[in-house]
């Protein structure tokens, strides 16, 4: 479902040129989860923006489903991003102006969804989540857990094809951290939707059908973690 | 709502003092506009009005010179079987205590065709039982019941009445309901009553008409100009008053400039406080961005709020100009009334008009002041959520675009200096590109300065190098309060010193001009009305005081012009001392004054500026024997009338206009013969005869001055409305910039720096901004003074005005941006030294 083929992107710091993806290749299949793993600085996080067309690559290609998103303009990219894509950051981005209810419901709007569906389309994402009981809750009272679950709602309210989280557990607790990982991955798969997960944390990508590392710029597949490759 | 905009408006609805200052801006700025536009509508239309309720159904009137129209002309014309109805006017100003009313004589038995205008007064109620008391006895009146009510007045009260300086006594024979605002302003009597207290007997001022329309109307026009003796003209009613309100245009074009230089200012204002909101929510919408709102639709999202920001600072504005409008309604109408035309206004009105161009140019000025911030926050990738860093580097990256716009500008407005030589719109184009090119200067010379201050400091204190490192390094916040502040102290210097030129410029000219020791003067509102006369046999004895030497005998009248329509015409016999002070600018000085006396004119710099007429050219003016053309022998400097006046001689004038009428004298003493008591024994000659202005050569000065400072009330609180806005704006500014810092000032709390420090630093900065503003305007408020008067006053009324510089000018301008700087950096240090340090350094 998603392709990526010799992609390359550098960023320019003064007069070094910092190459963060050089000619890198993977295939996701659809309802797959794989994680992608590599030290600070390895371009997990621009991948992610690649893919999800927040950023342009510099070379190679990216397909989804058939379509070559790195060929879109900034409009096309955004409208795929927004009907096809959902993102869980590490620090949540939740909106503080809006409730919890309200930033499910944002995505659906965006979608074009609007009134008593859309209400009831998010009402139903949140108590997937298990916080059916706090629509109306201001998002800055909620423990970091609970954003990131509304985060989690938020991404699969309109029922994406793709799903990315970028560090997902990075700003929780581990207790919080161990609730979090199965759900992302059971709510993926409950609507086939790939699941692309950038991650330092071993338990976290141990828990991917497949795991890729980023090194100088290219994707190896790791065959297992926890031991030395 | 859509939950995006919700998302986007919540967090400026969280922020209401930001919310305030953005509308505060605008409405300031809206205000002015409104106030200015609905002073000088509301001076305007009570005085249409004022003519309406005359004229009633009249569409043309028969107008003579000064000396009014026998009235046998009248009785003749009715007689001569034309189509057309006549009514005969007799009109001048009369006062009842404070209340100046339109005095206005006429027949009861005219015309009835006139409709509800004063010459049709059965239309304005008067009563067929009142009729016999009308015509016999002296002295009655009918007024408005408004009016009467308002003077405490009833019908069969006897009441004093001043008209033309003496004291008559009157009686209300009846009031009438005002049908239309203009009718509150009218004191009926009949015109035999009128034409002797206004010293008209035999004569009327005007015979209003009512022609019919089409060809039968025009055909009856014809035949009626062909009975008219010489020096009678029939004029369509509305031409004349059209060419009065035109000659008050430019001073309602002034106003106009100084309201829209309110809203310049202000705009800085709200785009300061638009692009903080902006940049505050920069998470926000880079949320919205990366969750898939497309750049459109967030910059249509912002755009809207600030349509909506824009509607709300309008509206608000509106109600504000409002009430400014009320207290500006009566200086606009003072300065009308010393200047131009008599005018009381009764209702202030704010034309349709006016409230549209306020709301447009409010909305426009917020969706300007938000389309670069918005463009800026819809066009950045979503990752980048508008870092400040972002936003620093392409503040920086602009200056030269600011310099290279600010050298275009600059060259632009010396372009249309030298290449236009009379538009007045394009001296103030010229004007508002120098005070633009200003604006976008100051940013560079900020960062210039800081960075080389800092340089310079760099030895001696790393935290004063942090200082103003930290200004040179945060241009989207610094140069825009740079920018607005410099731009107003730019504009209040060139005010201030184009003021205080001409001021000096009038004091030297009275005290070259007025070389009599005492001025006597018939009093009475409006500027050249013909029935301000001082009676013959009081002259007469005032002249022949002892003690007098020498006298010059003057009268202001307003003549009619073949092209150029009314002009005021001083008729002057001067006495031998009188010719110095007239300072010609153009003309033969050898010969002026002997072809002066031959017939020819010496008219004002504002005349000839207006007319466009130069020595040896003609101006035809209407006399009482017919158009004549009078040649201009000179031209003199003159800052009395910015109409401008043409000099005639007296002997000149009677001969011409029939008319040996005297407005005022200048009385010239013998040696050692004190004005003080000169001034005793002359008022003790015409007591009981006439009241008379009657002020020693230092009291008609410091009169003038006066009149000279309170034309500029209106200038001076339009000038404090730019003021007040400029610092709004530089405290808006420079309050965001400090709040967005508040970790860095944070930490260097935590590094050790006491809260007084961190005060101290913050007002460092913020004084030092103030300084830059201040040093790059002073040389460019110079110029700003050049230009209005060298470009727009000599265009706007044809002065020549010598620049004079004086510190105190500049007092005000200092005294503004320091302590607008320093009073900004209050809120940010009091805050910063209270904030507790580890939540402020754990925010972003």
């Amino acid at each position: 479902m998603l392709r990526i083929g010799d992609l390359s992107r550098s960023f320019r710091e003064g007069q070094r040129v910092h190459r963060v993806l050089d000619h890198a290749n993977a295939q996701i299949a659809a309802g797959e989860v794989v994680a992608i793993i590599g030290r600070s600085g390895s371009g997990k996080s621009t991948l992610l923006n690649l893919v999800s067309g927040i950023d342009r690559p510099d070379g190679g290609t990216i397909e989804f489903a058939g379509r070559m998103i790195s060929a879109l303009g900034e409009p096309e990219r955004t409208l795929f991003r927004r009907k096809h894509v959902g993102f869980v950051y590490q620090l949540f981005n939740l909106l503080p102006t809006l409730d919890v209810e309200e930033n499910v419901r944002l995505v659906l709007e965006l979608n074009g969804v609007h009134g008593a569906a859309a209400r009831e389309r998010s009402r139903a994402a949140l108590a997937e989540v298990g916080l059916g009981d706090r629509l109306h809750s201001a998002v800055d009272v909620l423990s970091g857990g609970e954003q990131q679950r509304v985060a989690i709602a938020r991404a699969l309210v309109h029922e994406p094809a793709l799903l990315l989280a970028d560090e997902p557990t990075g700003n929780l607790d581990q207790d919080s951290a161990r609730e979090i990982v199965p759900l992302l991955r059971a709510l993926a798969q409950r609507r086939s939707a790939a699941l692309l997960i950038a991650t330092h944390d071993p338990g976290l990508a141990r828990s991917a059908d497949r795991v890729l590392e980023l090194i100088d710029g290219r994707l190896q597949t790791r065959a297992a973690l926890g031991a030395p490759s | 709502m859509r939950l995006p905009w919700a998302a986007l408006l919540r967090h400026l609805l969280r922020h209401p003092a930001q919310l305030a200052l953005a509308l505060v801006g605008l409405a300031l700025g809206v205000a002015t506009i409104a106030a200015v536009d609905m002073a000088t509508a509301s001076a305007y239309r009570a005085f249409e009005l004022s003519i309406d309720a005359v004229n009633g159904a009249a569409t043309h009137q028969i107008l003579a010179g000064p000396a009014g129209i026998d009235e046998l002309l009248y009785v003749a014309l009715r007689r001569a079987g034309l189509p057309i109805d006549f009514a005969p006017i007799v009109e001048g100003y009369a006062a009842i205590g404070d209340r100046t009313l339109q005095l206005v004589g006429i027949d009861p038995f005219a015309s009835p065709a006139f409709g509800n205008g004063a010459s049709a007064p059965g239309a304005l109620a008067v009563r067929l039982e009142d009729l016999p008391r009308w015509f016999t006895q002296g002295g009655t009146v009918m007024m408005a019941a408004a009016t009467a009510a308002e003077l405490r007045l009833s019908p069969g009260q006897s009441f004093p009445l001043e008209v033309s300086g003496r004291t008559r006594s009157a009686q209300l024979l009846a009031s009438f309901g005002a049908e239309r605002p203009g009718d509150e302003t009218l004191l009926l009597t009949d015109i035999a009553q009128a034409q002797e207290w206004l010293h008209l007997v035999g004569h009327l001022s005007r015979i209003a008409l009512r022609v019919p329309a089409g060809r039968d109307g025009e055909l009856a026009l014809a035949r009626l100009r062909e009975r008219l003796p010489a020096g009678v003209e029939v004029h369509a009613v509305g031409s004349r008053t059209r060419e009065n309100l035109d000659l008050a245009a430019t001073f309602a074009v002034n106003l106009q400039a100084m309201s829209l230089l309110a809203l310049l200012v202000g705009f800085f204002l709200i785009y300061s406080a638009v692009s903080f909101a902006v940049v505050q929510r920069r998470a926000i919408i880079g949320v919205l961005r990366a969750l898939g709102a497309t750049r459109r639709e967030v910059l249509a999202a912002l755009l809207g709020e600030a349509a909506v920001i824009g509607t709300v600072g309008a509206v608000l504005g509106l109600l504000l100009g409002v009430v400014i409008g009320h207290a500006l309604v009566r200086l606009v109408a003072g300065t009308i009334n010393d200047l131009y035309f008599v005018v009381t206004v009764s209702r202030v009105t704010l034309p349709a008009s006016s409230i549209l161009k306020a709301l447009a140019a409010g909305i426009a000025v917020a969706l300007i002041a938000a389309a670069l911030p918005a463009l800026e926050a819809a066009s950045s990738n979503p990752q980048l959520g508008l870092k400040r860093s972002v936003l620093e580097a392409r503040a920086t990256g602009a200056l030269r675009w600011l310099l290279l716009a600010s050298a275009l500008l600059g060259a632009g407005a010396l372009a249309i200096v030298f290449g236009s030589t009379r538009s007045l719109l394009a001296g103030f184009v010229a004007l508002f590109l120098l005070l633009l090119a200003v604006a976008a200067l100051a940013p560079a010379a900020l960062r210039a300065s800081a960075r080389a201050a800092a340089h310079c400091l760099a030895r001696a204190s790393p935290i004063a190098r942090l200082a103003l490192n930290d200004i040179a390094a945060s241009l989207s916040r610094t140069g825009v309060a740079v920018a607005a502040l410099s731009l107003a102290v730019c504009a209040m210097i060139g005010v201030a010193l184009m003021v205080d030129s001409f001021r000096e410029s009038l004091h030297d000219w009275l005290g070259r001009t007025l070389r009599a020791d005492v001025y006597v003067t018939a009093p009475g509102p409006g500027f050249a009305r013909p029935e301000r006369r001082i009676e013959k046999d009081v002259a007469a004895a005032l002249i022949a005081t002892p003690g007098i030497i020498a006298h010059s005998e003057s009268r202001r009248v307003r003549v009619e012009s073949k092209a150029f329509g009314p002009v005021s015409l001083d008729a002057l016999t001067l006495a031998p001392g009188s010719y110095a002070g007239f300072q010609l600018t153009a003309g033969n000085r050898g010969s002026v004054w002997d072809a002066y006396e031959r017939g020819a004119l010496v008219i004002s710099e504002p005349l000839a500026w207006r007319l466009r007429l130069g020595v040896g050219d003609q101006l035809t003016l209407v006399t009482a024997r017919g158009p004549h053309a009078f040649e201009v022998a000179g031209i003199y400097r003159e800052y009395g009338n910015d109409a401008g006046t043409a000099l005639v001689s007296r002997a000149v004038y009677e001969a011409w206009w029939q008319d040996d009428a005297v407005t005022a004298l200048g009385l010239y003493l013998a040696p050692r013969v004190q004005a003080a008591g000169m001034l005793a024994r002359l008022n003790a000659v015409a007591a009981g005869r006439q009241a008379l202005m009657i002020r020693s050569n230092a009291d008609v000065r410091e009169l003038s001055m006066s009149i000279f400072e309170r034309t500029f009330v209106i200038t001076r609180v339009l000038y404090w409305l730019t003021a007040g806005v400029a610092a709004l704006s530089l405290v808006s500014a420079l309050v965001a910039w400090e709040l967005e810092r508040s970790r860095e000032l944070a930490l260097l709390r935590s590094l050790g720096l006491t809260p007084r420090g961190v005060a101290v630093l913050i007002e460092a900065q913020t004084g030092f901004i103030g300084v830059v503003a201040l040093l790059t305007a002073l040389p460019a408020g110079v110029l700003t003074a050049l230009m209005l008067i060298d470009v727009v006053n000599r265009r706007a009324f044809g002065w020549q005005i010598d620049l004079h510089v004086r510190a105190q000018a500049f007092a005000a301008a200092v005294g503004v941006a320091l302590s607008a700087a320093l009073v900004a950096g209050v809120y940010p240090a009091w805050r910063s030294a209270r904030a507790p340090l580890a939540q402020a350094i754990r925010e972003e």
